[in-house]
């Protein structure tokens, strides 16, 4: 369309037409369906882009409330935060595996080398928090027994939270009741939360720890590629 | 058309005030349900977080522009939105292996035409920005400076161009964009609605 008819559209979004010209504008609009439907797309270009403009700081705004409220309301994943936490031991840590990987580069991996778990971090709000602290501070502590004894009332309180199920697994596992553990993993290996590919990793885990190799093998190998553990379980199938 | 409107409607005041007290009852009520859901579905904390933001900057959006009115309770209307959301970040990431757990609230009539006015909207504004960013750099500007300022007067000052001249680069800056989105395939899709 022409270049005038553009300026048209802007005069008459501006109420600058003369009567005559109105007319005539109201006339085209009328008759014109192409003239009909881009005077439609400018107007609306015209709102949506001075809205946006206009509200761009009022939306940064906005934001940043939401953000925070998003962050104070919604559990976050364990992982970055409590890495940044223990950051001095962490460094430490990979020296000494450095050390270990050339002294020990040709030993068979063990279940030792592996179960570092991710922390537990259970705080949600509710009127279960003290119980949940409670168990959280034994599992962070290694205190197994204690925190087997406290997840598994939690999980009877909270039969659908698959994450407390998990973590009660873990403990099981370290406890070497692997006949439970085996049950929960599976459990959960099967479902359909988000913690499905992490079971998966443990009942690899709990296999390796009781020596099944093969088993172990087997079950790594059901870990898809999409998978967090997918690296560490291809980089453990590859040692044994 | 009148509208009668919602005692939820006050979660849309909020948006438009950018009151925290009541925009944290949001959260406390509708987030554990949205996060369950995304958490289910192939999804982790952040996407949860991310989805019920982002849907909460589009309603904002909406009540501003189009002065928006909440006809329905808005626990149904926001959940289907975020979970209509995290079904398409699904699709975008590519992810084929979905298992998608349906826990079906029922939904009416009224709700579902609220739930697709706010996509329409939402679709139609991401049309509208992806052609903008088509647009050359001097036009880009000229159509900012315009809409943030107001006065042309003022834009062809702060432009260090005529008055005659803005008025009439701004016209034609948004005839390219309205022939960018005219003949955009996004467009005609939008228009079968």
């Amino acid at each position: 369309m022409k270049e005038e008819t553009y300026i048209l559209f802007d005069k008459y979004l501006n109420n600058e037409l003369s009567s005559i010209e109105l007319k005539s504008f109201i006339k085209q609009l009328n008759t014109d369906v192409n003239f009909k439907e881009e005077f439609e797309i400018y107007k609306s270009l015209e709102k949506s882009l001075s809205s946006k403009f206009e509200n761009e700081e009022a939306t940064k705004d906005l934001k940043a409330t939401l953000s925070n409220l998003g962050n104070q309301y919604i559990k976050k994943e364990t992982k970055v935060r409590s890495l940044l936490r223990y950051r001095p031991i962490l460094v430490a840590a990979s020296i000494a595996l450095l050390i270990g990987f050339f002294l020990f580069n040709n030993g068979e991996p063990v279940y030792s080398d592996y179960s570092n778990h991710n922390s537990l971090e259970l705080i949600v709000r509710g009127d279960n928090t003290e119980e949940f602290v409670k168990a959280q501070t034994a599992f962070n502590s290694q205190n197994y027994e204690e925190a087997l004894a406290l997840l598994t009332i939690a999980s009877k309180n909270n039969p659908e939270n698959i994450e407390i199920l998990l973590y009660k697994g873990i403990c099981d596992l370290e406890l070497n009741n692997y006949n439970s553990s085996a049950k929960i993993f599976n459990k959960i290996s099967t479902g359909n939360s988000a913690f499905s590919n992490t079971a998966k990793w443990y009942s690899a885990l709990s296999l390796l720890k009781q020596d099944k190799i093969e088993e172990c093998k087997q079950v790594l190998k059901t870990i898809p590629t999409s998978a967090d553990e997918y690296s560490k379980a291809k980089k453990l199938l590859k040692k044994l | 058309m009148t509208q009668k409107q919602h005692s939820d409607h006050i979660y849309i005041e909020a948006l438009l005030k950018n009151d925290s007290r009541v925009l944290s009852k949001i959260y406390e009520k509708y987030s554990h349900k949205i996060t369950s859901y995304v958490r289910n579905n192939n999804g982790n904390y952040d996407d949860a977080q991310d989805i019920i933001q982002e849907t909460l900057v589009t309603i904002y959006h909406q009540a501003k522009e189009k002065g928006f009115i909440l006809t329905c309770p808005f626990d149904a209307y926001f959940y289907l939105l975020c979970k209509r959301r995290w079904l398409n970040e699904l699709k975008k990431r590519g992810n084929k292996r979905v298992t998608i757990i349906e826990n079906e609230t029922s939904i009416t009539e009224e709700q579902e035409q609220q739930v697709e006015e706010t996509e329409f909207f939402e679709q139609q504004n991401q049309l509208f920005e992806s052609k903008f960013k088509e647009l050359g750099n001097k036009c880009q500007e000229l159509l900012k400076a315009s809409f943030k300022i107001k006065s042309m007067e003022k834009v062809a000052e702060f432009l260090g161009v005529t008055y005659g001249y803005a008025r009439k680069k701004k016209s034609q800056c948004m005839g390219k964009l309205t022939q960018l989105v005219k003949n955009s395939k996004e467009f005609h899709q939008l228009k079968k609605y």
